[in-house]
Order: C-alpha cells, then structure tokens, then sequence
C-alpha cells in the first residue's frame, strides 16, 4: 500500500503510476541494459522537437546518471541505433559507469581540500619520543 | 642582437690592468663622492677594451665592485646598451647598417659577402679575425651603405670594396677608413657643385 | 605646516574641486577628490617609477595623456578621469600589457587578487587583437619563499623597488631591454633578506607567488581574522587565511605605527608551524615515558605534586604567551604563596618601572630620530620590520647610526665603534667622539637589544645605557625579542620578595629546594638544568619543554585564543581567535583557573571577561588597546659594574626563534637555504607556459 502511495506522490524512488501507465499505453521496448533498466520509444511515433520520444524506466532508484555509457547515445539522441542494433564497441580503456557520488560520503575530494576534522590532510599531533 | 643575455662561458676572474686602474680612478675621479656609480659606461668600456671586445661576467663585478655598487645594477647598465657586447667578438668586429638608408643603397649585399667570408651573426670565424652583427642606424646615412669596424667608419662600400676590407684586415693589411669611393668625406660624389670659390 | 596650508593648490577633478598641498600628485589629489585612478607600477610606500602608464589621465592644455603618478600638481590644473581620451588610453595601456601576459588565470595563483585581472575587467577592452605568438620567459630562482612565473611579469619594477628601498638588498634588477626585460636577482642568486615574502604582496599579477601557499587555496575559499603577529617583539598586525581549521597563509595588515604593511619572512611563513607538532592531549610521566592521559589524570598527578608544596613551587612564562595566561598564572602563584615567577627565560636582566623596558621613542618616532645608538642589538634579525623602519629613516637623510656588538650587515651603513661593554663604558665617559653627536642631536635614539641584557653584567648594561640616555637626553629604547615579555614585565612576573629569577629557580631545582617547575611556553631552558625537578609544561608546541615535562597540559597557539599581547613599544594589542585549540587542547587562562580549583586556591573569575576585568584593574593600560602609554622616564638599576666581554645578539638562527617556528618546515627551508652557498644559474624551471 505504501509503496502505491509512494507511487502516486512521490518520483524518486519508482516510476510514478501515471508513467508507467502510458509506458503501457504507448511504449514500445527498445532494449534492458545490465542493471535492468528498460529503454522505451512511443510506438505511435510521438514526438518531442521532431524526434520520437524516448524514456527510461529505472529499475530501482531513479538517478539519470545510472543510465548505462551504452545506452547514452541513444537516449540523448546522439545515435538512433540501440546498443543491441548498431554494434556498440566497448574499448578495453572504457571504465565501467559510475553514478553520481556527489553529496555521499563517496564523492570525490580533490587532493587538498579539507575533510569534516577540518585539515586536508589532518594535522601532525606532537609525540613524545 | 635584442636578446641580451651574458654568454654562457666565462673566464674565472677579471681585474683591471694597473694603467687602467690608473685611468679608471681617473673616471671615477670626475664625479662628487657618494656619486662614483656614475662611472659606470665608461668603466664598462674600458673593461670590454681590455677583455678584447666583450664584456665578461667578472669584468662587470669587478667595475660594481670598485663603482662600490649593486651587482645587479652594474648588470642592468651592461645588458641594457648594445654597444656592451656579451658574448666573444673576432678580433675585428663588424657592425653592419641594416637601417633604411643603407639597406636601400645595398646593406643586404654586405650582409652576403659577411654571410660569405665570416659565417652567420655573432659567429666568429676559426682564426678569430672576425665576426659580424647587423645593428641599427649609425648616423652616417649620406655615405650609405656603411659599416663599422672596430673603432672605425667604412662608408660608401660596395659588395667588391667590403670584401676587399674584410680580406686585407683578415690578412692584417692597413685599410684606408672613411668613404670607399674615393670621395672626401660626406661631399658631393664626383666633386663639388656649389661653394667653389668667390663668386 | 601652517605654511603649507596657506600654500593649498585648487585643482579640479572631474568638476570637482580639491585643495591640495603643492607636491601632491596628480593621482592623490584625484584619488581627494573620489577619482579612481588604476595603476600597477605606483605604490605609496615605494619611490615612483612611472613606468606602466596606466595612471593616464586627461590634463587640460596638455597636449597628450599624462601618468599622474609621476606629475606634480599646478595651480588651477583642471584634470579628467573619465574622459573619451582616458578612457581610449588606459584600453590601449591594458591592450599592450595584456600582449604578453599569458592567460593562465585559472592556474594562477594570484587569481581571485590580481590587480591586472581585476582592472583588465574594469579599464581594459573586451577582446584581444593579437594574433601572435606571445614572448615567455624563464623562471628565475629567488629562494625558498617567492616562486616565480616570470611570463606573467608586466615590468612594474615594484619588487626591485622593495629590495632596493625598503628591504636594502639591492640584489634584484631589470635585465635587458624593450620586449626581452626581465626581472631576476644576479646570476638568480637566492634573495637574502628577512622581508622577501613581501614582494608577494607588491607584485601586482602572478609572476612571484607565495612558495610555499602555491596551488593551495584560492582566496574565495579562505576564512580571514585579522589578528596580531607573535614571531617578534613587534606586534605586527596580520591576517591570517584560514580553510577549515587550517592556517593556509598570513598576510600583513597595514597599521602605519607599527610594521606600515610590511612582514617579516618568519612571521609570514609560519604558519604551517601550526599545524604540525601540536600538544592535543595531556601527557603524564609514567615510568619515565610520556603517555597520552585524560585531563583529570593530569590533573590528579599535578595537585598530588603541587598541594601544600606551593612554596616550593617556580614558574617560568616563555616568549609567546599572552597577556591573560600570564596574569593567570601570576594570580595563581600568588595564591600559592611561590614568588619564584619569572618571564624572563633568557635571563635578561631587566628590572626598573615601565619606562626600563620599552621602546619609549615608539617605532613611528624612529623617522623623528636624528641619530642611533645600538647597544647590542641586531634588529635585522631581531625586528625585521623595524629595521626596515630605521633604513627608512636612514634613506632621508642626516642619521648617523653607531651599533656597539659584532659588525654585522644591518641594510644601511651604521659605524660599530666597539664590541663589548667597555666600549659602552667609553661613550658614557664620554671618550668617543660619537658622545657629543648624541648630545648635539636634538631627537636622538638608543636601541638595546636583549643580547646585551642576558649577560652577567646586564644591570650594569642597562644601567649605563640608561645613564647615558639622560646624559645626552636622548630617548631610551628598549628591543625585546619575545611577544610576550613586555605584558610580562607589565604584570609583574618577576620575583617577588625573596624569590628565584631563572637562574635562581635552576639553581634551587638541582640543589632541590624547588620541587616543582611550571613551564608556561618556555622552551628555551636546557631542561638537564632543573635536576629532579617535577616539570609541568603548559603549551600549544612539543618543543623542548614539553620533551622534559613530566606532565603536558596542552594549551593554544597564538592563532586560537583572543588574548592580548604588548608590543615592545608598550602597545596592547588583541590577537582574535581564528580557530578552536586542536584536540584537547585549552585556552591557557582557563587551565591555569582549572588547576587553581584543584589545588585549592580557586581563581576569582570563570569567564575571560572577568579575568581581563581584574587584569584591567591590576595593570589599566592593558585596556588600551592600541595606545602607546608614555611611560615614566627610566630609572638606572643597581649593579656590580660592567664587564669588558664583547655583546653577542639575541637572535643568531632567525628561522628558529621560537617553537612554533621550529615546526615549521617552511623555516627549515629557510634556514637550510640561507645556509647554502649562493647557487648561480642552474635554476632554470621553465616558463609556466609548459603546464
């Protein structure tokens, strides 16, 4: 029940009830990548500034920079092929994709920036010799 | 030549002979006290004389020591006038006009018979006679095409009458200085016009 | 004065009109009437060069632009700052200073205080027309504190106006000429002077930057508190950057009695000193081994010691304490019943009313001063700023300088007439001629330094030159060393009635009639010399005291308490509190009012309000801040005759005057470099256009 409600008010943590609704209505499945996201396009080639509507329906939270590296170009309209479709090549100096780290105890701290103890690389405590 | 900068290798030490001491004090002499740094251009060229031709790097401590000045100030006046020369020079040091007027009356072949008989700028040839520097106007632009030699002018030169100068100093000949086309001095060529007699 | 009043010049600015004193410069008369005139090469405490030409400015009748740094005002000149032609001017100024600047602000270190950055935006154009390759230039080596990116430089010649002028060290200069100038020391030998960190400030772009600051912070980011300097007895006033609870840098703050905007290399560059061996938790003795122990534990084996031993009980307050910890733990002596309190830890021997122990003459009435004695003083290295000070007055004329002590290169010229104490003893006679310059002068100076004081015939040093200062009427002045002796001596720690001074308390800890030593910051006593002693060290630093201290109460550093310190001059001066004492570590007053109530005898005041209420009433002029109080004239002491022995200086390791600077890695740099033969020429590390 609580999970509808979520559904219904809230978008972070799922698709609300009213995209997943016209997912059903209209979306044709484009694709699933590896972490179970699941890339749509309007069947009825509806279309935002003259190319067909694309979405994605995270599978958990919803966080745009979870969007695979290869299913980027697609989504952003830079390719018209799927991954699956155009043969995506993935270099061996790819790195895996990362999601956004900012405002966790994870994101990244340039080299001389000061932590919660207030030094950048704490500070020498005397000790008896 | 606008680069200046002190040349990378340099004797140990440099100290004024006992006559130029003689004379520098002289210099030194002519100003007030507490104003003795005022000395320094003359001191300068006195040392580039002696060092034969250019200014070594103890030469220029040696004059601020005795001018009882800076270092770097001594350094300053050194790198800033051209007529200080930083690095080894041949022992006869050609300072060729490229400036308007003797560029349009021929500079440009001089610099080839320089290109010819010495090598590139600043370069000195391997017997040590002589090495060229292009400079700007040296105000004797009624007798360009023009050089200067040493102390001395050599005015009126054609590739020919230059390259004939440059061979006879190389071979230690005496050469006559002044204009090279026979003319006096900046007068008329092919004698005088006006001004001939009373009436 | 009145002459010159009467004498004003009307000149308009922008419509407006100003009198001015004639001399004045076109700039200060527009800048008295609100106009503001950009400018690079120009700064009022150097000579003017005039040679950015930035300061253009429109003069009527003037045929073109005029650099109103450098011309004088006439009467009924009628000047414009905001013309088309001004305008069109210092555009065409910034176009060409701008053309072989490079654009590297975003990696530059001066970005965010740039002058050229800021007034490119405010008088430049908008886009650059140059299409060519721009010139670069090598960086050059000037030691260990100014790194340099000499592509930036735009030849304002305000650093070798400095080493000139101010810091007397002509040792920079402008090589070459036209496009191919550049700025460097001779042969790139390493600046040699106490002051070089302040060629930072005056360069007006990022061609020297701090060293040790570069690609730290950027000035946005910092947390200023404009606070009060302790490496010397000057009282500088400073700002310190703080990111975090990191000290990232100091910078001077101008206060034109005291260091004017200048700031000596120690005071500037210390501050890394205060990030690195911190006491941040009491220590206690267990078994001979300093251990990590809780404040009550320390406490416990401190009253255990201490209680019913009071009498028996010394202090010594060392160089950098404050003036509120000092009345503290004088309030707690007394409480004690010990008069065996002494601020004095390099034993200098100073006695007498206030009028004994400062520079009377105060450091501004130096350029009053019409000639100088020093009597075993170095204040090259002892005052940096102050000495910069006197080469001011040097510069103008008419100073004759004469220095008793060791020949030694004070900026300007200054006679030494003699060595030692009998030379002092000739002057007094009046057996040197230099007697009657004094006499006949009408403003003149004697300066004593500390070196001369911590001998055995200190009293009779002080005396002589005290006796000599009323004989020849000229002002007595006294150099301190240490930030926190003058409020030392002004509270009374000293030994009271039957009471050791700090040779006494060593002397009574080895023979054993002292039991208990308390060190408030001392650092500078050999700690064998206590015998068996129980050592209690109070202090932010684990320096010397704290290796000997069998406990370790750990308390701030001048940057981390509001405390009031007094200059050598007798100027109250407050520090402000840029950060919290790290770890465990206290406020010094409030250990001291802490371990009173342990040992019974509580202090009456349990906030610092109450305590600098009581402090006010013992000693009023601590609550004048910033005012110099004249003091009494001075009285020469009782003493056993002079000695012959020639004066040794205060202060020899300069980077190394205090614990703080002793952490500091950035002062062994200095030290290690000064120590180093001049390296000529193998410098080279690129021109800043290779990162």
């Amino acid at each position: 029940m609580m999970r509808f409600l979520k559904m219904l008010f809230t978008w972070w943590h799922h698709q609300t009830l009213s995209t997943l609704l016209h997912t059903r209505r209209r979306g044709k499945l484009m694709g699933v990548d590896g972490q179970g996201n699941c890339y749509y396009e309007d069947k009825h080639g509806a279309s935002i500034n003259g190319k067909t509507r694309r979405w994605v329906l995270y599978n958990g939270d919803i966080e745009t920079t979870r969007i695979s590296p290869e299913w980027h170009g697609w989504m952003h309209y830079t390719v018209d092929e799927t991954p699956d479709q155009a043969a995506y090549v993935k270099r061996d100096w790819m790195k895996p994709g990362q999601i956004n780290m900012t405002g966790t105890k994870d994101a990244h701290k340039p080299a001389g920036m000061a932590d919660t103890t207030g030094y950048a690389d704490g500070y020498d405590a005397w000790t008896p010799k | 030549m606008s680069v200046r900068r002190l040349n990378e290798e340099q004797p140990a030490e440099f100290a004024f002979t006992p006559e130029n001491i003689d004379w520098a004090e002289g210099q030194i002499a002519k100003y007030p006290e507490g104003r003795q740094a005022s000395a320094i251009i003359p001191l300068l060229w006195q040392a580039q004389k002696q060092a034969g031709g250019w200014l070594p790097e103890p030469a220029i401590r040696h004059v601020a020591d005795m001018l009882d000045m800076p270092y770097i100030r001594a350094l300053e006046v050194a790198t800033f006038y051209t007529m200080f020369n930083l690095s080894p020079v041949g022992e006869h040091f050609v300072q060729l006009c490229g400036t308007t007027p003797c560029w349009l009356r021929g500079a440009d072949d001089l610099k080839d018979v320089c290109r010819k008989l010495i090598g590139e700028q600043g370069e000195i040839t391997e017997d040590g006679k002589l090495s060229w520097l292009e400079v700007e106007c040296l105000g004797a632009c009624v007798n360009a095409p023009m050089v200067q030699i040493n102390d001395d002018f050599y005015e009126d030169l054609t590739a020919n009458s230059f390259e004939q100068i440059l061979s006879d100093l190389r071979a230690g000949k005496e050469v006559a200085t002044g204009p090279q086309n026979s003319r006096r001095a900046s007068e008329p060529e092919g004698g005088l016009t006006v001004l001939k007699g009373d009436k | 004065m009145s002459e010159t009043e009467n004498n004003l010049v009307k000149v308009t600015v922008d419509g407006q009109a100003v009198e001015v004193a004639p001399g004045t410069t076109i700039m200060q008369a527009c800048e008295e009437a609100g106009a503001e005139i950009p400018r690079f090469c120009y700064h009022e405490r150097l000579s003017v060069a005039g040679n950015c030409r930035m300061c253009l400015v429109e003069v009527e009748n003037a045929p073109k632009p005029v650099a109103s740094c450098a011309m004088p005002v006439a009467p009924d000149m009628v000047v414009s700052t905001t013309s088309e032609t001004v305008k069109t001017a210092r555009e065409g100024v910034m176009e060409f200073l701008l053309i072989n600047h490079p654009l590297d602000c975003p990696i530059c270190d001066q970005g965010g205080e740039c002058d050229l950055q800021d007034q490119a935006l405010g008088f430049g154009g908008d886009a650059s027309r140059f299409d060519d390759n721009k010139r670069a230039v090598e960086n050059k080596n000037m030691g260990p504190l100014v790194k340099t990116i000499m592509t930036r430089c735009i030849h304002c010649t305000r650093c070798v106006r400095f080493a000139q002028e101010v810091a007397g060290v002509p040792e920079i200069g402008a090589i070459g000429r036209g496009e191919d100038t550049e700025i460097t020391t001779y042969l790139e030998a390493s600046l040699d002077s106490e002051m070089s960190g302040n060629v930072i400030d005056l360069c007006p772009v990022g061609a020297l930057t701090s060293r040790p600051y570069a690609f730290t912070a950027r000035p946005w980011e910092l947390r200023k508190t404009e606070t009060i300097d302790v490496m010397d007895a000057l009282g500088s006033n400073i700002r310190v950057d703080m990111r975090g609870r990191e000290a990232m840098r100091i910078m001077p703050r101008n206060h034109d009695d005291v260091n004017e905007e200048w700031l000596s290399d120690k005071s500037r560059f210390v501050w890394d000193g205060l990030n690195t061996q911190r006491l941040d938790r009491p220590f206690i003795r267990q078994n001979g081994k300093l251990t990590p122990a809780s404040w009550d534990a320390a406490f416990d084996l401190v009253e255990s010691k201490l209680k019913g031993k009071g009498a028996a009980t010394a202090a010594i307050a060392g160089d950098l304490v404050c003036a509120e910890g000092q009345f503290a733990l004088k309030g707690l002596m007394d409480a004690l019943a010990s008069p065996h309190v002494d601020c004095r830890q390099d034993g200098a021997k100073i006695s007498g009313p206030r009028g004994n122990y400062i520079f009377n003459a105060s450091i501004a009435g130096i350029e009053e001063a019409d000639a100088l004695l020093l009597i075993g003083s170095n204040p090259r290295l002892e005052a940096p700023v102050l000495n910069a000070r006197i080469r001011k007055r040097y510069l103008m004329g008419d100073f004759p300088i004469v220095a008793i002590g060791e020949a030694v290169d004070l900026t300007y010229k200054a006679e030494f007439i003699g060595a030692g104490a009998d030379t002092l003893a000739d002057l007094l006679a009046g057996k040197q001629s230099f007697a009657d310059t004094l006499k006949n002068a009408k403003n003149p100076m004697i300066i004593v330094g500390q070196g001369a004081l911590t001998r055995e015939d200190g009293a009779a040093v002080l005396a002589a030159a005290i006796e000599l200062a009323a004989k020849t009427g000229a002002s007595f002045n006294m150099l301190h060393t240490a930030a926190a002796r003058v409020a030392g001596l002004d509270l009374g720690l000293v030994p009271g009635e039957g009471g050791h001074d700090v040779a006494g308390i060593q002397d009574a800890a080895q023979s054993g009639t002292i039991e208990n030593v308390i060190f408030y910051g001392a650092d500078e006593i050999a700690g064998a010399s206590l015998g068996d002693a129980f050592v209690v060290y109070i202090g932010s630093h684990g320096d010397r005291g704290a290796h000997r201290a069998d406990v370790i109460l750990p308390a701030a550093a001048y940057t981390e308490k509001q405390a009031t310190y007094v200059n050598t001059e007798g100027r109250a001066q407050m520090t402000e509190q840029a950060a919290t004492p790290p770890g465990e570590a206290r406020e010094d007053w409030k250990i001291f009012r802490a371990l009173s109530a342990r040992l019974d005898v509580t202090l009456p005041y349990d906030n610092l309000a109450a305590l600098r209420a009581a402090m006010y009433e013992a000693v009023p002029h601590l609550a004048q801040l910033d005012d110099v109080i004249a003091a009494d004239a001075p009285v020469a002491p009782p003493h056993d005759g002079l000695g012959a022995e020639a004066f040794t200086y205060a202060v020899n390791d300069f980077y190394f005057t205090n614990p703080i600077a002793r952490a500091s890695a950035i002062m062994a740099d200095c030290a290690k470099a000064k120590n180093e033969p001049k390296n000529r020429g193998d410098s080279s590390e690129g021109t800043g256009t290779d990162g």
